[in-house]
Formats: structure tokens, sequence, C-alpha cells
């Protein structure tokens, strides 16, 4: 839920908005959470080997975004969500290549935030690695053009940081350099956290998630996501269900895949992930498949998460809004 | 901008210097690079792995550690150094070295092999455990594509000691089993030029995969961390039994090997634990292995502990001696009289160490002056 607004931050938020132009900003105090509220754009896949028309892109994300904030418009679900002044990364999931975070999805985020006023030198589109971000198409630049983008390779903090039962160096860009994150992954099943669409995405941020598989990643997913870098700067998050993988995760596999037609944001991490495994299971249903659970993969970090404190993890208290 | 290095910046450095020393250097790299090429994440070469079984739906089992991680498409072992490309399964350091260094075979510690020689060492990025006081995280902790490496094939390095007049390889640093096909070709090609070839690990290896290379080695060094599971378990992340496992297959391979305690204070270092590990040592492997009892300080995600007290561990070495172990040395304390080796059979001195150097070598032939016992080793 939006907090209310001291009188001091008031004044501060219109002055800033007479610098910026909008009429209203977030405040920087902490995030915005909407708990257990998904909102959800419709947006059908385009025919095979055809990209994404980006009106419609753009078009469902602004509904999306309007669900998951309750907001009237999307320029004031950006209002609520971030500051001009923000320096904002943009986590995305490619490690699946095929399907990964639609580069006409992620650009008309972009697009919103610099219309909200956010400059391109401080819109960063990141990844693990440039490999990974080239083969989701996106163009690595590191200055010019509408946003950075690029793969934190080697840039991680010297030294590591403790959060629960990991200790992990963070990638600069998330303990330094960014104010405010959104993770923007996709809608998958995974072969050992059970589903990722959310919290997993985080792992692209330490630099050593191959020592967190243990245990279906149970509890280390949610202690990667409890770590200030990410509680306390995460805004939104962003999941591309235009195609989702029911099985046979977290690579891309065309047979399993199927058109679920939605983009999903919410302000919830946990929410968007208790959501996908409703949905990933359901689908498993249908195909005749075990759940996610009985197929031995339970995705217990959601619950783990939710005991944290960090967002709504029972997939039956989840408010879907479709807009 | 500070001019301080970090200790991972140190790392990457003398990995370059080093490389930039024995190699010429070759401008850029293609695939496959070429030899000396800085490797970046986006070149990592690929080789099929050695140890590993396809499962259905494009997973495979890695079979080369008790993990046995089971892998799916486009994920990564715990190693974090071997991929899962379409249900084949890769090693991404297969020549990937990012140390390499020339040091005393007494530094890994060997004290019964060639003292005095040195030892052309090399490691790559990853490990299969996570040992949260971890002397050399920057890369056993690290991918291959977060740390600077250059291309040195197994071949290249073998001619690199051979041409610089250096006896022994040695596979070190980070975790050699997770480069263990790397370590295997360097071992066949050293062997080709007369170069002999060592490896020091935390032992955490399958059966098979140990047999398969303990043939063409010339000593192993295990890390024993403790000798209880609950270490393992809680500062490993790995197991104690596969470990017992390893050495008695050393043991039996016939291979000589040494054996490393890091002892850390509250933590495995009590008269007891000390006592049992002795105990097994002596009944499992022989009384004339190699123990050395190291000390430990504070590093990685276990900075909260003071390094090990001295009396500690002069305890722990009285302890393997009144438990009958024959070659029980102190690591870490340098100058102490646990550092040299004294004849078993008759107390004489016969190598004398301070640090990683060998001041006095009275061996001859393999045995004691004195008494003429054999003192077991590899010492020509």
């Amino acid at each position: 839920m939006s907090r209310r607004l001291t009188r001091r931050e008031l004044v501060g938020l219109i002055g800033a908005g007479a610098v910026a132009g909008p009429l209203l900003a977030r405040a920087t105090s902490g995030p915005v959470v909407r708990r257990g509220r998904v909102g959800l754009g419709t947006l059908p896949p385009p025919p095979p080997g055809r990209a994404l028309d980006r009106g419609a892109a753009r078009a469902a994300l602004e509904r999306a975004l309007v669900a998951a904030t309750g907001e009237p418009s999307p320029r004031l679900a950006m209002a609520a969500l971030f500051s001009p002044s923000d320096t904002v990364g943009i986590k995305l999931n490619c490690l699946a290549r095929s399907l990964s975070p639609r580069v006409e999805l992620v650009e008309a985020l972009v697009g919103l935030l610099r219309e909200y006023g956010v400059p391109a030198h401080r819109i960063i589109v990141f990844e693990r690695s440039d490999r990974e971000l080239r083969q989701a198409r996106y163009t690595i630049r590191r200055e010019g053009g509408d946003y950075q983008c690029f793969g934190v390779a080697s840039d991680y903090d010297s030294e590591p940081s403790t959060s629960g039962e990991i200790g992990s160096c963070f990638a600069r860009v998330v303990s330094t350099t960014c104010t405010a994150l959104v993770g923007f992954g996709v809608v998958k099943d995974h072969d050992l956290a059970g589903i990722s669409a959310s919290l997993k995405n985080w792992y692209g941020v330490i630099h050593n998630p191959n020592k967190y598989h243990d245990n279906h990643c149970d509890p280390y997913v949610a202690d990667v996501a409890r770590h200030p870098f990410i509680k306390d700067k995460l805004r939104l998050t962003i999941a591309d269900g235009v195609t989702a993988l029911y099985h046979g995760g977290p690579a891309w596999r065309p047979d399993t895949t199927w058109p679920l037609g939605l983009v999903v944001a919410s302000t919830d991490q946990v929410a968007v992930d208790a959501w996908a495994w409703r949905v990933i299971d359901d689908e498993r249903r249908r195909h005749g498949l075990p759940t996610v659970e009985a197929a031995g993969r339970p995705p217990r970090f959601i619950a783990t998460a939710a005991r944290y404190g960090l967002g709504v993890g029972d997939p039956s208290a989840i408010k879907e809004v479709l807009a | 901008m500070s001019g301080k290095l970090s200790r991972r910046d140190l790392v990457t450095a003398a990995c370059a210097g080093a490389a930039a020393a024995l190699l010429p250097r070759t401008a850029g790299s293609t695939s496959p690079p070429q030899v000396g090429a800085v490797i970046t994440g986006d070149e990592l070469p690929a080789r099929e792995a050695s140890w590993y079984k396809k499962l259905p739906e494009s997973r495979v089992e890695c079979q080369l550690c008790p993990r046995a991680c089971q892998v799916a498409d486009a994920e990564r072992g715990a190693c974090g150094v071997r991929e899962n490309r379409g249900g084949t399964y890769y090693t991404l350091v297969h020549g990937v070295a990012c140390s390499v260094h020339l040091d005393p075979i007494e530094k890994k510690p060997f004290f019964h092999v060639l003292p005095g020689a040195q030892a052309l060492s090399y490691a790559t990025a990853g490990c299969n455990v996570e040992c949260k006081f971890c002397q050399n995280w920057e890369i056993s902790q690290f991918r291959p594509e977060q740390v600077r490496s250059q291309y040195l094939p197994p071949e290249t390095l073998a001619e690199v000691a051979k041409r610089n007049g250096v006896p022994l390889l040695s596979a070190t640093y980070s975790e050699p089993v997770v480069f263990w096909e790397y370590v295997r070709d360097t071992a066949i090609a050293g062997h080709r030029l007369g170069v002999r070839s060592t490896v020091v690990s935390n032992g955490y290896a399958q059966e098979q995969a140990l047999k398969d290379v303990l043939p063409l080695l010339a000593a192993m060094k295990v890390d024993l961390k403790a000798f209880t599971e609950r270490f393992y378990h809680d500062l490993v992340r790995g197991e104690l039994k596969p470990v017992l496992k390893a050495l008695e297959i050393i043991k039996a391979s016939g291979t000589w090997f040494e054996i490393v305690v890091l002892l850390i204070p509250g933590q495995n270092d009590s008269e007891q634990e000390v006592r049992d590990l002795s105990r097994w040592v002596k009944a499992n492997l022989g009384a004339e292995v190699p123990v050395h009892f190291t000390r430990f300080h504070p590093t990685y995600r276990l900075t909260n502990l003071a390094p090990t007290p001295i009396p500690v561990l002069e305890r722990a070495w009285q302890v393997a001696k009144a438990e009958g172990l024959a070659f029980p040395y102190l690591g870490n304390v340098p100058g102490h009289p646990g550092e040299s080796t004294a004849c078993p059979g008759c107390g004489t001195r016969l190598i004398r160490r301070v640090g990683f150097q060998v001041l006095e070598n009275a061996l001859a032939g393999g045995k004691c002056p004195q008494c003429k016992r054999s003192i077991p080793g590899v010492w020509s």
C-alpha cells in the first residue's frame, strides 16, 4: 500500500516536480508495495518469427503498470515508483535466449522512464554477461542511445556480503550504481527452483549462484532478495508472460511453451512468483503433468520470502488485476 | 583513484605477469584461443567433459565429485565451470588458467617430494565446495568469466616447465577436481617431457575420476578439513565421508600423498578431534603419511575468529605423535621446529625448513644417514 506522505516530503516532492516536470514523484525513503496485487496486461504472441508490435507492447505494459499500482495513468504509476533523479537498473533474465524478456517490452519500459524524466545515461538494462544479452537480441552499449545495456561481467564488490545463508559479492551495478531496481524476468518452469519469474532472477547479481542450488534454492533465493541492495531498491517487478514455459526450464523448449499472452507487473516481487507458480501448475495439469511440487521441485523459496516479509507467497491470496 | 590493489587484483596481476614472463604475448583471440591469449567471458573455450552421463530431457549428471550435480540444459554445476549445452556437458576451463606461478614445492605443502624443488603451479576458476575460510576465494568461488584468465593449454604448461628446468607441475590454488581434464592432459603432456605432476585438492572426488588420473601423478595433497560431518556441513558445504573414501583410494593406488589439516579455533581443533583423526589416519592410511597441521588466518566469510594459537597447533602435533603418526608437521608457523623432518627411528633431524625454504637436507638416498631407516616420499 502507498503510505501517506509527510508535509515535508510533499513540499520536497513538489519542489522536485517543479524542476523535473512530473506532477508527482515517489518518496525516496523506501519502495511502495501493494502487497499481493499483480497487474496483468494482455498481449497475444506475435506470429512465429515476428517481433512484437511496439505499440501493442507499450499499451500492454502500461495496462499492467496501472493495474499493479492502482494509479490512474502510466505516468502517475511511474511517479509512484521512481524519481527522475534515480539511476534505474533493469535486471533481465536472458538465460533461455529465445525465452528472454522481449526487447520491445523492455524498451517500452525504458520509454516510460525516459518520458518521466529519467535520463538515458541513468537507465541501465543489464544481465550477467554481454553474451547472454546479445543472444536475446539486445545491443550492448555503454553510452549513447536511450539506455545503457551490458553484462556485469566481473564487476562485483571486492568483499562478500552476507544475507541469511548466502555470502556473495554483489554486482556493483546493484550495490553501488543504481538507486532503483526493476526485476524483469519471464514466466517459466525451473529444474531446480520449481519456477522462475521474479525472485530467482536476482541470482544473476551475485558472483556465486551455483553454490546455492541445494534444497531447491531455498532459502537462498529469498536470502538474496532480502539483501538491502535488492529489498531497499526494488520498485517494480515485471515478467514477460507473452510466451511462457510450463516444463523443462530454465532453458527454452519449443515443445513446452504456451501462449500465455500476458505482461505481468507488481510492486510485490513475491506475489509475481506465487502467481506464476499457479499458472504454471495449471498449464502442467492441462498437459497431464504433475505439479512442480509433485514433480519433486517445490518452490519453497516463495514461502520463505513471504515469511521474511518480502511479499505475499500464498497463490490463493494473490489479487489479479486485469486492465 | 587509490593505487592500492585488492587481493583479487593482485591475483590477476600475478597471473598476467607470470604468463608474460614465461610466454610470448599473442594478439587477440578467436576460437580456439591462441596460446597466451586473454580469455574473456564471451570466449571461454568449451570442451566436452570426460566424467558425466546423459539423462533424459537433455539433462546430465556430473560424475566428477560426490555432489553428482544433475544439471538441466543451459545450467551449470555447483562448481560453476561446467555447463550443460543441449544435453552435452562441457568444461569451460580446459586450458583457461587464471593463476600461474613458480612456487617452492614446500608451499603446497609437500614435505616429502623433491625438497627445495620448484613447481610450476596453475589453477582455473572454480571449486566444488565453499569453505567459509578459503584463502583463495577470489578465484575458487568465482566463475571463469568473472576472473581474468589466459589460454595456456596443457602442452604449453609442460613446455614452459621443461624449458625453465622446473621438475614439477602442480594443479593448486582453487580446486583441481573441477578442472580434472586439464589436470589429466597436463600430466600426460608433462610425462612426455619428463616433468612430473602433483595435485593439491580437497579430495572431494568420485572414485572413477580419481582412479583415472592418480596413475599420472607423482603426488597428491589432500585437505582433510576436519574430522566431523558437522564441520563439513556448516563450514565447507561438503561431506567428510567421501573425502575419507578418497584418501583410501589414493592410498590403495600407491601414489604418494600428504594430508593437511587447517586447525580453526573452536571449530576443529579439540584434542579429541585431533586424536580421532590421527587414529583414523594411522589405522586406514598408515603411520607414515605426513600430516600437516596448519595455522588458520581469518579470511573470506570467517573473519570473526582469531588466528590459531601456536600452543593449540603444538598440542595437535604432540597428540599426533603420541597416536603413532611418524611425520606430523606444523604449517604457517615459520621457524617452528615442527616444520622440519626428523627420523622417526633415531630422532636425527633430516630436513631443516624455515617457512618454504629448505636450509638443510641430510637425507641420503631417501634414508636416514644415522640409522639408515628408509623415509617414505618422492626423493629423486
